[in-house]
């Protein structure tokens, strides 16, 4: 069975007949250019978005999923947030918890988990763009969902939480959890299990990195040309 | 940070402190209440003393605190609405609302047939201010639209009580009814007017369970859908409970301004953003706020309600827009 079963959706001026298919443990990325249909695509697969199509998570249609069940289900994380008012750290992150209706299960955890634990007590309306982000995803790390829709989760990251943050994503699905995420860095893309390619509102192509990220396909849908070259590698120590 | 101590101590402290205020309106005025003979107008030992304690005092004790408590709890709400913590009923229009359907009424002179009728054409008018601030301004707008959108509202509004007070032909008793209405004041209420308002303790526990999808929802819609909140029904509840609380409010005591800004953002101060907390601290907080401006224009020789928090209220509001820029 399907973790996730994106059934031609489509959303007018947006998104033109997408259907995708995520087997339980994949880590998927999405890519595509700027306006191609990324974050539309994970809102409608976050039930968030109405989309003429059909979305199922593990068989199950959607529609048929009660709110509150959804939250449990899956966890969608925004691009980018406005925090008007000056929660604290953990209290945001432990928002993750609302659909268990406890506050705190797990939630010192995730803060370690992406490096929040001396943060913790900080106003989420005096963070950096980076920390903000951080707490958005321990917020959906909390949910404990097995299905993990995020737009751009590493965008605002420095490279060394973004190598923290692929290794726990990598953990994470290697439990069983699916992950879908949008991400710009193709040289990132290259390690996931699978990369979804949106083009103007349409899928491009689907499937592991080796066979869809070819020279010809980057240059169609990027017009960038790929040169494989001695460059810089970044890991974790 | 917000120390543990302050947010343990606050409720107690509110709760403290409007009991002193409620001893304080009950006792102090033309006629000075001390404790024993406050203790026999309560038991109708004293005959004069009792008269100005029920039917003057704690009528508008009464009111004052309601009207206090819907005032702050319906701020507190339109502000996770909107996810901006400058929106009010007064800035936004809703009270100004409230007062036209009460106007209105007073002017065709049907507010005397029923009780019923003044809340009621109260809470219409505010119905409408707010469907239109719900049209001019999206969810989780941005301050300079929230505030132009409240500024359109409050204009066209006070055009539709000025053209009811200076078209009809209305007896002396409608006008100074008017007036006062727009003037906002707790003079002359009676038990009348605190059944009227008596429903702001049914919308204010309504609201207690709220605290926190309120929480969630006012850091995004989206992302408080997406955590398992049922973010149409809630948002529904919170307008409905947000414009009848200030309609309550505006139907006994006409426009008063600034309480729904003032007192959530101070608690905000004091205790943090969190609604399970702000929601009962709030309503007392209100009713205390109230009872304090009343008490402060009655020494200070009658001046209206309204009046009081303005006055408080404005250099407020100005100190906090410095404070956002």
């Amino acid at each position: 069975m399907n973790a996730l079963e994106i059934t031609s959706a489509s959303v007018p001026n947006r998104l033109t007949d997408v259907s995708i298919r995520l087997l339980p443990g994949t880590l998927a990325g999405l890519i595509g250019p700027n306006g191609s249909g990324k974050s539309t695509l994970l809102q409608v697969a976050a039930g968030l978005l109405p989309s003429s199509g059909a979305v199922q998570w593990a068989g199950r249609l959607i529609s048929a999923v009660p709110l509150m069940e959804r939250g449990r289900l899956t966890s969608w994380v925004p691009q980018e947030v406005r925090f008007e008012f000056g929660f604290s750290v953990r209290s945001v992150v432990a928002q993750g918890r609302f659909a268990h209706g406890d506050d705190d299960a797990g939630v010192d955890a995730v803060l370690a988990k992406f490096d929040l634990t001396g943060l913790a007590t900080r106003p989420v309306n005096r963070l950096s763009g980076g920390e903000r982000q951080r707490v958005l995803l321990a917020r959906a790390f909390a949910t404990a969902a097995s299905l993990q829709l995020w737009d751009e989760p590493l965008a605002q990251l420095d490279p060394r939480h973004v190598l923290e943050v692929l290794a726990h994503v990598r953990a994470y699905t290697r439990q069983g959890n699916t992950m879908l995420f949008s991400l710009h860095d193709l040289r990132v893309a290259h390690c996931l299990d699978v990369v979804v390619v949106l083009h103007e509102g349409r899928l491009c192509a689907a499937g592991p990195p080796a066979d869809v990220l070819t020279p010809e396909l980057l240059q169609t849908v990027f017009g960038v040309r790929v040169r494989m070259t001695p460059g810089l590698t970044l890991e974790l120590p | 940070m917000k120390s543990t101590v302050a947010r343990r101590a606050t409720l107690p402290l509110v709760v403290l402190l409007l009991l002193l205020l409620v001893l304080a309106s009950l006792a102090m005025g033309d006629l000075h209440l001390g404790p024993a003979r406050l203790w026999a107008a309560l038991c109708h030992q004293d005959e004069l003393a009792s008269t100005v304690l029920w039917q003057i005092r704690l009528p508008r004790l009464l009111v004052a605190m309601l009207v206090g408590a819907a005032l702050s709890s319906s701020g507190l709400v339109m502000q996770a609405y909107f996810r901006n913590s400058l929106a009010s009923p007064g800035l936004l229009g809703v009270s100004s609302g409230g007062a036209a359907g009460a106007v209105v009424v007073i002017a065709l002179g049907w507010a005397s047939w029923s009780l019923v009728v003044l809340p009621i054409a109260a809470i219409i008018g505010a119905l409408v201010a707010t469907a239109a601030v719900l049209i001019l301004a999206q969810h989780g707008a941005s301050t300079e639209r929230l505030l132009l959108a409240g500024v359109a509202l409050n204009a066209l509004l006070g055009a539709v009580t000025s053209y009811v007070l200076s078209s009809f032909t209305l007896t002396y008793e409608r006008n100074a009814q008017i007036l006062f209405w727009l003037l906002g004041g707790l003079e002359d209420r009676t038990w009348e007017h605190v059944l009227m308002c008596l429903p702001v303790v049914v919308a204010g526990a309504l609201l207690w369970p709220l605290g926190r999808p309120m929480d969630l929802l006012s850091l995004g819609a989206q992302e408080a859908q997406s955590l398992g909140v049922d973010v149409r029904r809630l948002r529904r509840s919170m307008l409905a409970l947000a414009t009848v609380l200030t309609a309550l409010a505006t139907a006994v005591a006409g426009t008063v301004g600034f309480v729904g800004l003032i007192v959530p953002h101070l608690l905000r101060l004091i205790v943090g953003p969190e609604h399970r907390r702000l929601v009962p601290l709030s309503l007392l907080g209100g009713a205390a706020f109230v009872l304090a401006c009343d008490l402060l224009g009655r020494t200070a020789g009658g001046l209206r309600l309204g009046i009081v928090t303005s006055l408080v209220g404005g250099p407020f509001f100005l100190w906090l827009l410095r404070r956002q820029a």
